[in-house]
C-alpha cells in the first residue's frame, strides 16, 4: 500500500479533529455541536458506500456500469439544478437536459480525442467533475435567467411590441445572464494553482504521482470545466428561451411561470 | 354603437379569462380608422388586456380580434406586431443612445430619418447623439413614442401613456399624440383621465369589470361627463 494513503486506523484517528470541531462548538455555545457530528458521520458513512459501490462498478461492470453512473449522477444534478431555479416554466426537463448535452460533448471530445482513456476507473471521476461543473453552470445560468424575466418583463415585451422575434427580444439579456454565469469558472481558470490546489492535482501528488504529471490531468481538467460549464450553460438558456415564449413569440404570464 | 368609417380591428364576442379572473367578458366593438379611439373606465375594467389582444401580447380564451376582416391568428404575428405599435405605461429605453434606441425595431434608420422622428414627437432632432439615461420622463416616454413610428405602424396603441408623468411631461407627450392624431394616424389610447380621453379620441369604448358598457363618438359618452 502506498504509505501516503491512511490506514483505516488513521481515518479512525482522525476522527480527533471532528471531535475538536464539535469541542468548539460546545465551548462556544454555537448550537452546532450535534450537527457537526451528525454531518461527520454522515460524510462517512456517505463516503464509505459510495466507495463500496465503485468498487463493485469498476470490479465487475466496466464501461457499461461506468455509464450507467453517469446518468444516474446526470439526473441528480438535474434535479439540483432544476430545484435552483424553481418558478421557471419546464425547470427540471431543461436542467436535465443541459447538464446531459454538456456532460456528453465534454466528455465525448475527450475520449474521441483519446486525451481520457476509456476505462469506468478514468470515466467514473472525471465525468463526475464534468457533471458537477455543468450543473452548477446550470443553476446558475436558470436561476439569473429566473430573475432577469422578473425584472426585465417590461423591455423584452418592449422588443416584442416592435415586431422583435422572441430571439431577438431575448437575446441581449440571453447574453448577460449566460456571461455572468460563466464568470466563475472563468475566474476559476485564471487563478488555478495560485489560490488554491485543485482538486485533481491534489489527489494525485497526494497519490505519489509527481507534480509535473499531476499538473497535466489538471489542465486538461480545467479545460474540460471550462467547456463543460459553457455548453451547459447556453444549452439551458436557449432550452429556457424556448420554455418562457409560446408560438406566437409571447413571453408566458408571470402566473404561468412553474 | 360605431357603424361608419372603415374599422381597423374588430371584435368577436371576446373573452379573455386568466388564473380563475374573467380580464374581458364577451366584448363585441370595432376600432376605426385614421381617428383615435379611448378605451375608459375604472381600474381592472380590462382596458390594457383589450389594448395588448390587439397586438396579439394576449390572446383571447373566446371570440375572434380581426385586423381588417382578417382573424390575427392568420397573418403572421411580427408583421402584425410591426403594422400595430405600441407605447406602454412606462416609458422602457432599450439602449444607452437614443439613436440606438430608435434602431431597435429598424436597425437600417438612417440619422435623418430618425432626427425627422424626434420632430414629429416634438423633440429637438439634435438629441439624437444624446445618452437614454438621464432624460426626464416626459423626453424618454416621447422617445419611446418615436421608436414606435420608427417601424411604420398604421395603428398605434397607447397604455396610459402619460399617466407616470409628471404635469409638464404629460402635457408634452399629449401634444405629441393629438398631432399625429390630428396627421390621421389610427390610435387607440387608454387612459383614466377623461379630459385627456376627450382632447385626444374621436370614439371611446367604455369598460367596466370586463365588459363593454358603452361605445360612440367621444361626445355621447356619458361616462366621460362623470369623471375627472
Amino acid at each position: 500500500m502506498n504509505p501516503a494513503v491512511p490506514t483505516w486506523a488513521g481515518v479512525g484517528a482522525s476522527l480527533v479533529l471532528v471531535a475538536v470541531a464539535v469541542a468548539v462548538a460546545w465551548r462556544q455555545q454555537l448550537h452546532l455541536a450535534r450537527e457537526i457530528a451528525v454531518a461527520a458521520l454522515r460524510a462517512g458513512i456517505q463516503l464509505a458506500a459510495v466507495g463500496a459501490v465503485l468498487l463493485l462498478v469498476l470490479r465487475h461492470t466496466g464501461l457499461a456500469g461506468a455509464a450507467g453512473w453517469l446518468v444516474v449522477m446526470v439526473l441528480i444534478a438535474g434535479r439540483v439544478a432544476g430545484r435552483r431555479a424553481a418558478g421557471l416554466p419546464r425547470a427540471l426537463p431543461v436542467a436535465t437536459a443541459a447538464i446531459a448535452a454538456g456532460t456528453a460533448a465534454t466528455l465525448g471530445v475527450l475520449l474521441a480525442l483519446g486525451v481520457v482513456s476509456a476505462q469506468a476507473r478514468v470515466v467514473i471521476p472525471v465525468g463526475g467533475m464534468v457533471v458537477s461543473g455543468a450543473m452548477q453552470a446550470t443553476a446558475l445560468v436558470l436561476t439569473r435567467l429566473r430573475e432577469e424575466v422578473r425584472t426585465a418583463r417590461p423591455a423584452i415585451e418592449a422588443r416584442l411590441a416592435l415586431g422583435l422575434s422572441s430571439a431577438d427580444a431575448f437575446a441581449p439579456h440571453l447574453r448577460t445572464t449566460v456571461r455572468t454565469a460563466l464568470i466563475p469558472v472563468v475566474d476559476a481558470t485564471r487563478t488555478v494553482g495560485l489560490i488554491s490546489l485543485p482538486g485533481a492535482m491534489t489527489g494525485l501528488i497526494l497519490a505519489g504521482v509527481d507534480p509535473l504529471t499531476a499538473i497535466r490531468y489538471q489542465i486538461v481538467v480545467m479545460y474540460m470545466l471550462l467547456a463543460a460549464a459553457a455548453l451547459a450553460a447556453l444549452i439551458a438558456a436557449r432550452l429556457a428561451e424556448r420554455a418562457l415564449f409560446d408560438d406566437a413569440h409571447r413571453l408566458r404570464p408571470a402566473d404561468a411561470d412553474g | 354603437m360605431l357603424t361608419t368609417g372603415e374599422t381597423v380591428f374588430g371584435l368577436e364576442r371576446v373573452t379573455v379569462q386568466r388564473g380563475g379572473a374573467l380580464l374581458l367578458d364577451d366584448v363585441s366593438c370595432r376600432i376605426p380608422a385614421r381617428s383615435c379611439t379611448a378605451l375608459v373606465g375604472p381600474s381592472g375594467a380590462g382596458k390594457s388586456t383589450l389594448l395588448r389582444l390587439l397586438n396579439r401580447l394576449e390572446e383571447p380564451s373566446d371570440g375572434v380580434v380581426r385586423l381588417h376582416g382578417r382573424p390575427l391568428p392568420e397573418l403572421d404575428v411580427l408583421a402584425v406586431r410591426r403594422r400595430v405599435g405600441l407605447v406602454g405605461q412606462q416609458p422602457v429605453l432599450l439602449t444607452d443612445r437614443i439613436l440606438d434606441d430608435l434602431r431597435v425595431g429598424r436597425p437600417d434608420l438612417d440619422a435623418e430619418q430618425a432626427a425627422g422622428l424626434l420632430e414629429r414627437v416634438g423633440l429637438p432632432p439634435g438629441m439624437l447623439e444624446r445618452a437614454t439615461a438621464g432624460l426626464s420622463g416626459g423626453e424618454a416616454q416621447r422617445v419611446c413614442l418615436a421608436r414606435a413610428l420608427a417601424v411604420g405602424p398604421e395603428v398605434l396603441l397607447l397604455d396610459e401613456p402619460t399617466s407616470a408623468l409628471d404635469a409638464v411631461s404629460a402635457k408634452a407627450v399629449e401634444t405629441a399624440v393629438r398631432d399625429l392624431v390630428a396627421a390621421g394616424t389610427t390610435a387607440v389610447l387608454v387612459s383614466h383621465n377623461t379630459a385627456q380621453a376627450r382632447r385626444i379620441a374621436g370614439h371611446a369604448l367604455v369598460l367596466d369589470h370586463g365588459r363593454l358598457t358603452a361605445a360612440g363618438a367621444i361626445d355621447r359618452i356619458a361616462y366621460l361627463d362623470e369623471g375627472p
